[in-house]
Order: structure tokens, then C-alpha cells, then sequence
């Protein structure tokens, strides 16, 4: 069949087969093996080509053609993403192939009109004309450093935060990207030329990326530049609808929402009104949780909200009810989330085996308002009025009990994340503007808010990973990187527009700014640290402890050139304290030590200085946040926040898209060794854990552990000494294989000990995931079956011979400990759980030695040495060797009477990766 | 034996001989999903976005599941339950017709939700020749189980349940749906439909366990029956095998008369092929095909974790039974407080 493109002016044309190829040359330049892996994706291109296909379709075919290779060689992944920017560059500055004048002139030269014709058309802010030297800042932009993303990245920095046109298309390259943020953060500067070209140079070479909103809206003219929103639902019917109203605009101004929920009167509540009752906090949340499904985030993405609720409100039950998948619907939350604030008074109380006590909010109003001993002291009056017999209602059950519940609604829905009102507050600088009621969306937040403050944070994040040479951190480029993010944060609160007016309120009388930092975990692997060890959380003390010294110094120089926020009088900074200070406040409170190592691990930073310098005044009530950066970390292609690899190979299901995500660091330490190519289809097949895979050395499976096989009390033990530098908090994401409630009642107990302020999602590790797609799967021959090999007389030497050099499965509870009986005892030690083998099955099955060593053999010779085949009567099973594959012709194979079908289908699995001409074998074949 | 006549003292449970099938059916409760968990807007609005041979490529597909799980239920019901005699393998069956139905439900939720003619969608499988035939081929075996019904107890009575368990398991939601799910899950790679493909991972990881089962169930029955174990009944299973693929390659051909970005027939018949050969070598016999997995990127849809931002997408790799680990201990615990 010929086959027809469809061009853009509607024409066809014949499919010019050179044609493609070139360009993909053009995108393999440089790299160690241009010319099969053009051939790969040309061929698998040509696959999925058909008449009267777009050109559009014709270069998503070959990025897909890319993209799918990614697994076999990240080199793919450079392929994917230059045919992608070349797209970009083509939409952007025009046809460039072919051309005399060179991409970098035609990108530099087309900047300018971009900001004019997107001032022109509404799209970016008449600043960006009128402050800036556009062909000076022209001058500045450094098309070599669209090669430092990998495709993941890139897509979805284009996908989600470049400028579009009407038909979606991005108007912008990444580097213009880099430049409008960079510009619509440093109008008001004395020289907005120079601090642009300064951001624009930090953040083009991804050495901190800014928040989500700021990377949507900075530079256009609705600058909605905050992340995240705090607001408190008081307990009247007014200031319900006006909550709900708030939520719909802060959603549409694409900022994630925090909504504390603890003020609403229980259900069957009297109303003052008339002599009926309310219908508790549910119905309302209900509202809330439809509103914002209605909402398009920034245009993209449905909105996003937590819900917070102390747990000593009388409906708590209802609201660990919240998330689960069946129940009515209507007493449901389908998009909202939840999380619990806990005070230090259960925590003992579980730890002591009290009673928890759950009271009607409109019985108990000041409760929601106190923490630390106040707190204490008022519940405690009030579980004296409901023992007195005082109270209208309350309820009562072991706090243990209720611990427990909530542990168990976090197993199986993921809700409600565990946060810590004590510690929040305690810890707080800034407490002397209210209390701090919740936290936000992503739980990295720590701010105050009341009815005429909707608490509002700004975020940006380092990458730690591009402060990395050598093994050596980069402190004084690291400096520069904390200060200048500091100063473009305080920069965006001036030029910020919120839709909500106690939104501006609390953004321009605080000036609360979160720093983070992103690419923790990249960053030690490329030290060869492992996560879990002391190294690490020593790492994570010292790096945390001079970022944040740097921000408060930076922030502190701000207020001497700009002037203090409006409530630094009064604060802990006034008072002359830093965040570590805080934590004697904390244990003193509780009465109990912290669990955490108190001192520091970086020499040289002298706080007392700074303790004296901040009592001179602050630009910022707070400086560092961690947030979760699932998103920009993405873009910045690091490991995002402080999480650890998820596994060294998985998919990340996103809005833009869903990506497998490669460890690159561990791809190129194999590569190193000269092992990827044989390990790469085993990585595969256990799903991203190469604890099993015999080939690798120790030294490697210790630095590249993934989320489930590393201690959880590891993330803890990072994120508390991290947390003593931190004024707000960090995005917590644990990670748990066990599902035995007293464990992880442990695993959250140890964190509240720890000083941990809070935690967010808890990925359970699936015990059972769908048939794998592209590794070997033979589920018989995992249970040592036969089948009907059985029926062509051979004899019934049934060993499964699987495990010779084949990544075993899944420590599964699924896998009947009777299947590893049948292991032979050789093998013992591979299986992943020694059980104790069935003794009937072993008597009947068990191999003999020799047997054994042939199996083994024949698994790890594999299928290079020598062809194999089942013969039967009327049909010769072909099985294609590698040797074959090289030689591109199917070979007609041997008889090899000795091999049973196991030892075919034991090669079968550690056949090689799959060669690029195999397509064409197969099919010729038929 | 687990195929036969059911005894008065297989109406128990213990002791269970067919720990795998009690197994099944413990994994199989945690997995359990409802179709309202998905919010389907994102995806109407991918929807108006389609090509005519995208939207035909979907509904074509949600023609054939919505009766197909259904006919999944009829064999089940009247050629498998009944000849089964181990409760354990009762209780897994009676979690798959549910399943099946929650499957036939969740497509009539996107049905109902998309911008559909329902009753010419419902009519395509009566219409269109390929589809037709693939659904006469199930009922050809299951009316031997059902009108020309033989001793089960006898050779030829086991011969006929096995052939209509191959029928239903192996082709039907061993093969077939396979293909349908990576027809689906295709979409879902290019940015499309991603909701719909949540829902179609949720009914993937049921029907693998439904897979496993089978397989279980042909083994277990080869092994307890060695009367079956014949080159002739073996080429012939192979054969029904063949036939159904057949079957499917014809009904890809309607599926993408011409192609979309990233799929075409050919595309598709080559993927069958892959897991036909697979799905014969788990039975024991060879491989037919030798073909290539064409499809090389679902490995990103299926193979590996998921890591899913909960405002983002629907997590799907949530399980239901927290209760069932720890409370033992939990009990063990608090008595000792109260000691």
C-alpha cells in the first residue's frame, strides 16, 4: 500500500522514507551508535504508519518510536527529546532546516517579536515590552541548554506551563520559557535587565525552578503567582458560601487549597436560627469537593483541595469515611483530600493507652485555637464536663483504637495524611499573627490564618543535583542559587494578583515565601550515598542547615534594602530566634526529649551572627517549604523533593502524559561495568528492584534501593533532621511494603518522636499488579507446570528452572509458599522467601543434582551457545537465538534431546534485548 | 479432584486442597473497584478532540467488551461452576462473575457517559460479521457443555470442559481482551482518554487474575487426568487456540479499516501473536508464532509501578482489606493492656 502524507495545507504528498530518516539522523548526531538507532526508529516508524497520516502524526510517530526505546538505552531519550524541540523550534522561529542562517541566530532573533506579538495579542504583560532591552536579553539566551532536559521534562514543561496559542500549541521555547519568568519576576527592580538575565541564567541551567503557578502565570497579564492557599471555614452559614466562592477563584488562579473544616458544628448540631439542626461538616465539604471539579485549573487540570480536621471533632469517624471507593456518594469525597491534625495530648494518650474524647465543635469552639499545654489543659476540662455529664454530646474510645483507624484508612486509601498541630505551632516564627490551623495541599506549608486571612505561600525549589561535581557539592554556587531564589520569591509578592481579597491580605502582610529543594536523592547516589544510612541523614542535616542559613541571611539583607514584613514585630526573628531554636520549645512543651540528633553537622556557619543580624528585621515571615515537586522536579529531570527513587525504572502517570521514568545515574553505572545490556530486560521484569538481580554487585543494589526496599524509618530520619533547619515543613511522601497496622502505628509514632511536623501520601506497594506486557512471562512454568508437554512422551523432569539467572517474582502473597517448595534446594537461598517445602511435591519432584547443574547451566548459558527446539511429531518449534538474530535470518534449529521445555523456556527468558531487525524476521517468517 | 461431580463433602471449605484458588480469591476482594471512582469529563473532552477512525477504533472496542463479559459469565455459570468441585475454586468463580459484571457495567458507565447511539453500539456485535464470529465461536464450545452434555466424569466429558475453558479463558480473556487493552491503553499513551484508561488497568489486573486461574484450572485438571494428556487432544487444543486467533485477526481489520497514530491492524495482529505464543507456552505447547512484541511501550503501561499524583489521576494500585493484616496482633495487644 503507498502511503500518503497529509501536510499542514491540507495537501498530500508520497511518504518520503529519506526524508524521515535524515531528520532522525539529525537527532542521533552525537551520539555512541547513530546509525542502528536510526534504523530502530525508523523501523518502528514505518510500523505504524498509515495513509493519510498528518505531519504532525508523521513526527509524534518517530518521538513515540524514540520514546519506546528508552528502556533498552537512555541515549533514546536525547533522541526523543531533540525531535520533540525541534517541533518546538519549528512552531516557534520557523522552518530552520535548510536554512543559511543558523537555529541559534533564528531562536535569538525571533525573541523579540515574541514578546511583542504576545503583548500585542494579550498573552504577556505590557512590562515585558516597556521595563526590558529586549535584544540586549536576546542576546542572553543559550539555546545549548535545551539539551540539558530529557524528554519526560520537556514534554511536560511544554505540556504544562509554556505560553499557547489558540490551537494549544506552545508559543515558546524552553529557554524563551526560562526568560518570561524570569522577566515577570524582576519588574520592580532597579535594573530589571540585569536581575532578569541573573534569574534566567539560575534557572535555564535548572539550577532551581520555580513553583508550578509562577512557571503558568509569570510574565502574562493575570500574574496569579502563589502555589498554595490556606483558608479556614468558619462555623456559619454566611462564611460557608463565601468559602466556597473563595475555593472556586483561588482554584481558577491555579493554586492548590488547604481547607480547615474543624470549626463546623457536628451533625445534629442545634441551630440558633430555628429550632432544627445541622447537617455536620459533610454535606458542606460535599459542595466543596464538586466545586472544585468544576474548576480548570489554570486551564489544565481539574482544582485541587485538602481537607483538614483535628480529631477530637465529633464527626471525625465520618471524615476517615471520606475517601473510601464505596458508600453513598454523596457522603463521599471523589477529589478532595484529607488530612488529620493531631495534637501532642493523643499522641501520649495512645502511647499511655487513654481514652480519646470527640466533642461538638460548638460546645468546645476555643479548642481548634489552642495547642501545647493550653490545649491540653482546656480538653482535659472538657472530658471532665462530658464525664459530669455536662456536654449535649460527646463520644469516647480508646485513642489507640482510634490510631489505629486512622492507620488503617491511610493503608487503604491513601487518606487522611498525618500532620502534627503541636509541632506546627510550637515550631512556628511567625506565631504571633494566630494559629496555624492546618496545612496546605501538599502538607509543606506552616502559616496562620483567620477570617480575614487566607494564608498564602510562594514557592520555588533548588536542584541540588546541579550543584554536584565530582563528588563535591558546589557551596558557594549553591549560595548564589539560595539567595538569588530568595530575592526573585520576594520579588513575585509585589507583582502577585489574587482574585481573593483576604488572599492579598495575608500574601502581602507576610511575605511568606517557601524555599525548597529538589533532587535529594540524585544528588547522593551521584555521592554514593545510600538513603538509608547515617551518611545520608547527616547529609541531609548539613544541607539543609546552610540553605537555610543562607535564605534567612538573604532575606534579612532584604529587609535592610526593602524594609520588614508588616508583622516581623513581635515574631520569633524579633525575638532573635532561628528555626533550630525552636525545637527546645517543642520538647519543652511536650515534656518528653525529641528522638532526633540536636547538633550541627556543618562546620563554619555562625548562627549567633545571624541571630543578632535578624532581629534587625526580616522580608519574609517564612523562607523554606519542601514541597513535593512531583512536577517541576520532573521538568528539572530529578528526583523530586526529598522522596526517594520510587523504583530505578516505573511510570509516572501524569496529565502531560506517562512517562517511564529511568534511573539514568544507575543506567550509567552499569553501562560502566559493561552490564546494562545484560541486565536491563531483568530490571524490567522486577518491576524496578534489583535486589535480586545476581549480576549486579552489592555496592550498587545499596545506593540504588527503591522506595519499598529502603527502611521507612529512613524517610523519617531524613525528613526530622532536615526539619530542624526548616521553618514550615517538608512534603513527606512514606512508602510502606508492610501492611501489619502495628508496624506502621510504629512507623508513625517514631515520626511525631522525631519532631516530624508532617507526612503526605503513603504508597502501598501492590501486592498483586497486572501480567507484564514486554518482559517473559510463563505463569505454568513458574509453578513448575508442564501442561501438555507432558502429552509428547517426555519424561517428566519437572524442575522449574526459572530461577538460575532469571530475577525471581515478587515477594507476593500470592505466590503460594507450595510452588517454592518445588524450588530444588540449591536454589533455596534465591527464593525470596525460604519456606518450608511441601514435602509430598518435593518427594515426587526433586531433581537430581546432576540435573540441577544442567538446569543452571542452561539458564545461564542461556540462548547464545547453542540452538535449542522442542521437536514434536507435525510441527518444529523455531525458537530464534540470539546468534540468529545477528545473523538476521531465522535459523532452522538443531534437535537437542537432552533440553526439556523448561530449559527452553529458561533460555526463552534471558533471551537478549530485542534487535532492532527482529520485526522484520518475525514478519518475513510468516 | 477439582473436576467432577460435586460430593456432599465438597460443600466445605476445609481443608482446602487448592490453596491457589483460595488465594485468588483473597487477592481478588482487595482488588475490588466501582466504575463511579472514575470521573470520566477530561476524557469527553479528549473525546470531541478524536478522529472518526479513533472514536470508531473506542466504541468498536466497548461493542465488543460490554457483551463479552457477559458471555464470560454465561460459560462460567453453565460450563465451568458446575463441573467444578472445590469450594475454594467456587468462591474465586463467584468473585469473577461479579467482576464480570462490574467489567459489563463499567463499559455501559463510559456508554452511557459518552456522546454515544447506544443501541447502534449494542447493535454492532449482532451486525458485524467479524465480531459475530468471534462470539459463535465461544457459544460453539459452551453448547456442548450445555446442550450436548456428556458425563464429566467420563474422558470425553473432561475433553469438552477443557476445550470450552480454553475457549472462554485462554482465547477470549487471554488473548482477545488483551489486545482490546492494549488498543486502549494505546490511547492513554498518546494523552488521550486517560480515565478510561485507569478503568481499563483497574479491569486488566482482574482479568490477570482470572488468567491465572485458568491456567491453574487446565494444569491442575492435565495433572489429576492423565487421560488427557494426548498429542491429538494437545494439537487440538492448539488448534481452537489458532482458530481464535484467526478470528482476531479479521475483527482488527474492522477494528482499524485504515489507522490511527500509533495502531493499525497489522500492528495489532502482530501484538495477538505475541501473546498467543505466550499463552501456548503456558499451556505446554510451542510456540506458533515467533512473533516480536510490537507494542514496546507497554512497559510504561503495564509492566512497572505507577506513580500516580492523587489530584492528577485515579491511583489505581489501592487495596481494600486494611483490616486483614494486624488485627490478630491488634487483639494480642490490647489484651495484654488490659492484663
Amino acid at each position: 500500500m503507498e502511503i500518503y502524507i497529509k501536510k499542514r495545507d491540507g495537501t498530500r504528498e508520497p511518504f518520503n522514507a529519506d526524508r524521515i530518516n535524515r531528520s532522525i539522523e539529525r537527532a542521533c548526531k552525537g551520539l555512541s551508535d547513530p546509525i542502528s538507532m536510526v534504523t530502530q526508529i525508523a523501523t518502528e516508524t514505518r510500523l505504524i504508519l498509515y495513509d493519510g497520516i498528518t505531519t504532525e502524526e508523521m513526527d509524534q510517530a518517530t518521538i513515540n518510536a524514540s520514546v519506546q526505546n528508552i528502556k533498552e538505552d537512555i541515549e533514546y531519550d536525547r533522541v526523543a527529546t531533540r525531535l520533540l524541540l525541534k517541533t518546538v523550534y519549528r512552531r516557534v522561529v520557523g522552518e530552520f532546516e535548510n536554512k543559511e542562517e543558523t537555529l541559534e541566530k533564528m531562536h535569538r532573533d525571533s525573541f523579540t517579536r515574541y514578546v511583542i506579538q504576545g503583548v500585542a495579542e494579550g498573552l504577556l504583560d505590557t512590562r515585558m515590552a516597556e521595563k526590558y532591552n529586549l535584544e540586549k536579553l536576546a542576546d542572553c539566551l543559550d539555546l545549548e541548554r535545551d539539551e540539558l532536559f530529557d524528554y519526560a521534562g520537556l514534554s511536560s514543561l511544554l505540556n504544562r506551563y509554556a505560553v499557547k496559542d489558540k490551537q494549544q500549541q506552545p508559543r515558546e521555547t524552553p529557554q524563551y520559557f526560562f526568560m518570561r519568568i524570569a522577566m515577570g519576576l524582576a519588574y520592580n527592580e532597579q535594573d530589571p535587565n540585569a536581575w532578569a538575565k541573573k534569574f534566567y541564567d539560575k534557572m535555564s541551567r535548572l539550577e532551581y525552578v520555580a513553583g508550578g503557578s509562577t512557571n503558568i502565570h509569570a510574565g502574562t497579564p493575570r500574574p496569579a503567582l502563589s502555589n498554595c492557599f490556606l483558608l479556614e471555614i468558619h462555623d456559619d452559614i454566611e462564611h460557608i458560601a463565601k468559602s466556597v466562592a473563595d475555593v472556586i477563584k483561588l482554584s481558577k488562579a491555579s493554586g492548590g487549597i488547604g481547607a480547615s473544616i474543624t470549626k463546623l458544628r457536628a451533625a445534629g448540631s442545634p441551630l440558633s436560627s430555628n429550632n432544627t439542626t445541622s447537617s455536620g461538616p459533610t454535606p458542606f465539604a460535599k459542595i466543596i469537593d464538586t466545586a472544585i471539579r468544576a474548576v480548570q485549573r489554570g486551564g489544565k487540570k481539574k482544582g485541587a483541595l485538602c481537607f483538614y480536621m483535628e480529631n477530637w471533632h465529633y464527626d471525625f469517624p465520618e471524615f476517615l469515611d471520606w475517601k473510601h471507593n464505596a458508600g453513598d456518594d454523596y457522603l463521599r469525597m471523589r477529589t478532595a483530600n484529607t488530612a488529620v491534625f493531631l495534637s501532642d495530648e493523643f499522641m501520649r494518650r495512645v502511647a499511655s493507652g487513654s481514652d480519646w474524647y470527640m466533642f461538638d465543635p460548638k460546645d468546645t469552639p476555643d479548642l481548634n485555637e489552642l495547642y501545647g499545654d493550653r490545649f491540653v489543659k482546656r480538653y482535659t476540662e472538657y472530658v471532665g464536663m462530658a464525664e459530669a455529664g455536662k456536654l449535649r454530646i460527646f463520644k469516647k474510645v480508646p485513642a489507640r483504637e482510634q490510631f489505629r483507624q486512622i492507620l488503617v484508612s491511610l493503608q487503604t486509601t491513601s487518606h487522611p495524611w498525618l500532620t502534627w498541630k503541636d509541632a506546627v505551632n510550637l515550631r512556628a516564627l511567625n506565631n504571633n499573627t494566630g494559629t496555624i490551623h492546618m496545612s496546605n495541599l501538599c502538607t509543606e506549608i506552616c502559616l496562620p490564618q483567620d477570617k480575614d486571612h487566607i494564608a498564602v505561600c510562594n514557592l520555588a525549589s533548588i536542584n541540588l543535583a546541579t550543584h554536584v561535581h565530582n563528588k563535591e557539592i558546589n557551596w558557594s554556587k549553591l549560595e548564589s542559587s539560595v539567595r538569588f531564589a530568595l530575592r526573585q520569591l520576594d520579588n513575585l509578592i509585589d507583582i502577585n494578583v489574587l482574585p481573593v481579597k483576604e488572599a492579598e491580605a495575608g500574601d502581602k502582610e507576610n511575605r511568606a515565601i517557601g524555599l525548597g529543594v529538589m533532587g535529594f536523592t540524585d544528588t547522593l547516589e551521584k555521592l554514593g550515598i545510600a538513603y538509608d544510612s547515617d551518611f545520608a541523614a547527616d547529609f541531609a542535616d548539613r544541607i539543609f542547615e546552610f540553605i537555610s542559613y543562607m535564605a534567612i541571611d538573604e532575606s534579612a539583607n532584604l529587609a535592610q534594602e526593602r524594609g520588614s514584613y508588616s508583622h516581623f514585630v513581635g515574631s520569633g526573628w524579633s525575638r532573635g530566634k532561628v528555626p533550630i531554636d525552636t525545637l527546645a520549645r517543642l520538647e519543652r512543651d511536650r515534656g518528653i526529649p525529641l528522638t532526633v540528633m540536636k547538633e550541627s553537622r556543618h562546620k563554619g556557619l555562625n548562627w549567633d551572627v545571624l541571630r543578632q543580624k535578624v532581629t534587625k528585621g526580616m522580608r519574609n515571615a517564612t523562607l523554606m517549604a519542601v514541597a513535593p515537586n512531583a512536577n517541576i522536579g520532573l521538568v528539572a529531570g530529578t528526583t523530586p523533593g526529598i522522596d526517594p527513587r520510587f523504583a530505578q525504572v516505573f511510570s509516572r502517570n501524569k496529565i502531560s502524559g506517562k512517562y517511564l521514568d529511568i534511573n539514568h545515574n544507575l543506567v550509567l553505572d552499569l553501562k560502566n561495568m559493561g552490564l546494562w545490556e545484560k541486565v536491563r530486560d531483568e530490571i524490567i521484569e522486577a518491576q524496578g528492584d534489583i535486589e535480586d538481580i545476581s549480576d549486579i554487585p552489592e555496592h550498587i543494589k545499596k545506593i540504588y534501593k527503591t522506595s519499598f526496599t529502603t527502611s521507612p524509618f529512613a524517610f523519617i530520619e531524613v525528613a526530622a533532621r532536615a526539619q530542624k533547619w526548616v521553618d514550615q515543613a517538608l512534603s513527606r511522601n512514606m512508602y510502606l511494603e508492610t501492611r501489619d497496622i502495628e508496624e506502621t502505628m510504629k512507623i508513625y509514632q517514631t515520626a511525631w518522636e522525631k519532631g516530624v511536623k508532617t507526612t503526605y501520601y503513603l504508597h502501598m506497594k501492590p501486592r498483586h499488579t497486572a501480567e507484564q506486557s514486554t518482559t517473559h512471562v510463563n505463569k505454568a512454568q513458574k509453578m513448575g507446570k508442564k501442561g501438555f508437554a507432558a502429552a509428547f512422551g517426555r519424561q517428566q523432569e519437572n524442575h522449574p528452572s526459572a530461577f538460575g539467572g532469571i530475577s525471581k517474582l515478587q515477594p507476593s502473597l500470592l505466590v503460594p509458599s507450595k510452588f517454592e517448595g518445588l524450588v530444588p534446594n540449591t536454589f533455596e537461598g534465591l527464593t525470596p522467601t525460604p519456606s518450608i517445602p511441601d514435602p509430598i511435591v518435593l518427594k515426587k519432584e526433586t531433581p537430581s543434582p546432576i540435573q540441577q547443574i544442567e538446569v543452571k547451566e542452561a539458564a545461564l548459558v542461556g540462548f547464545s551457545s547453542v540452538a535449542k527446539a522442542i521437536q514434536k511429531e507435525d510441527t518444529q518449534a523455531e525458537m530464534q537465538t540470539e546468534f540468529a538474530e545477528r545473523s538476521s535470518a531465522p535459523v532452522a534449529v538443531a534437535q537437542h534431546p537432552k533440553l526439556t521445555v523448561e530449559d527452553i523456556l529458561a533460555a526463552g527468558a534471558n533471551a537478549g534485548p530485542e534487535d532492532p531487525q527482529d520485526q522484520f524476521i518475525c514478519d518475513s517468517c510468516q | 479432584m477439582l473436576i467432577g461431580k460435586a460430593q456432599p463433602e465438597d460443600m466445605v471449605l476445609h481443608p482446602i486442597r487448592y490453596q491457589w484458588a483460595y488465594d485468588l480469591y483473597n487477592q481478588a476482594v482487595r482488588n475490588t473497584w466501582f466504575p463511579h471512582e472514575i470521573a470520566l469529563k477530561e476524557d469527553l473532552d479528549d473525546w470531541a478532540k478524536m478522529t472518526e477512525d479513533e472514536r470508531h477504533a473506542v466504541s468498536f472496542l466497548m461493542a465488543f467488551f460490554n457483551p463479552a463479559e457477559l458471555i464470560v459469565n454465561r460459560s462460567i455459570a453453565l460450563g465451568m461452576y458446575p463441573y467444578i468441585k472445590a469450594p475454594e475454586a467456587h468462591l474465586y468463580l463467584a468473585k469473577v462473575m461479579w467482576e464480570e459484571a462490574n467489567h459489563c457495567v463499567a463499559f455501559e458507565y463510559v456508554l452511557e457517559t459518552f456522546p454515544l447511539d447506544r443501541a447502534k453500539v449494542f447493535g454492532i456485535h449482532l451486525e458485524m460479521p467479524s465480531m459475530k464470529a468471534k462470539e459463535d465461536y465461544i457459544f460453539k464450545y459452551l453448547r456442548r457443555m450445555t446442550e450436548t452434555i456428556l458425563d464429566i466424569e467420563t474422558v470425553e466429558g473432561k475433553k469438552d470442559f477443557v476445550r470450552n475453558l480454553v475457549a472462554t479463558n485462554i482465547v477470549m480473556e487471554g488473548i482477545w481482551f488483551y489486545s482490546g487493552f492494549m488498543v486502549a491503553l494505546s490511547f492513554r499513551q498518546r494523552n488521550q482518554l486517560r480515565n478510561f484508561g485507569s478503568m481499563i488497568n483497574w479491569v486488566l489486573r482482574d482479568e490477570s487474575l482470572h488468567l491465572k486461574f485458568g491456567i491453574n484450572l487446565v494444569h491442575t485438571a492435565l495433572e489429576e487426568n492423565p487421560d488427557l494428556l494426548t498429542p491429538e487432544f494437545a494439537n487440538e487444543i492448539r488448534d481452537i487456540i489458532i482458530e481464535g486467533v484467526e478470528l482476531e485477526t479479521r475483527y482488527n481489520k474492522d477494528l482499524f479499516p485504515r489507522g490511527i497514530l500509533g495502531l493499525n491492524a497489522d500492528y495489532v495482529n502482530q501484538y495477538v501473536q505475541y501473546v498467543t505464543d505466550r499463552r501456548l507456552e503456558e499451556l505446554g505447547l510451542p510456540k506458533h508464532y515467533n512473533a516480536k512484541n510490537p507494542a514496546k511501550w507497554m512497559s510504561t503501561a503495564t509492566d512497572v509501578f505507577e506513580l500516580v499524583n492523587f489530584f492528577e489521576a485515579q491511583n489505581t494500585s489501592y487495596e481494600v482489606d486494611g483490616h486483614a493484616s494486624g488485627t490478630k496482633k491488634e487483639k494480642v495487644a490490647e489484651a495484654k493492656e488490659t492484663e
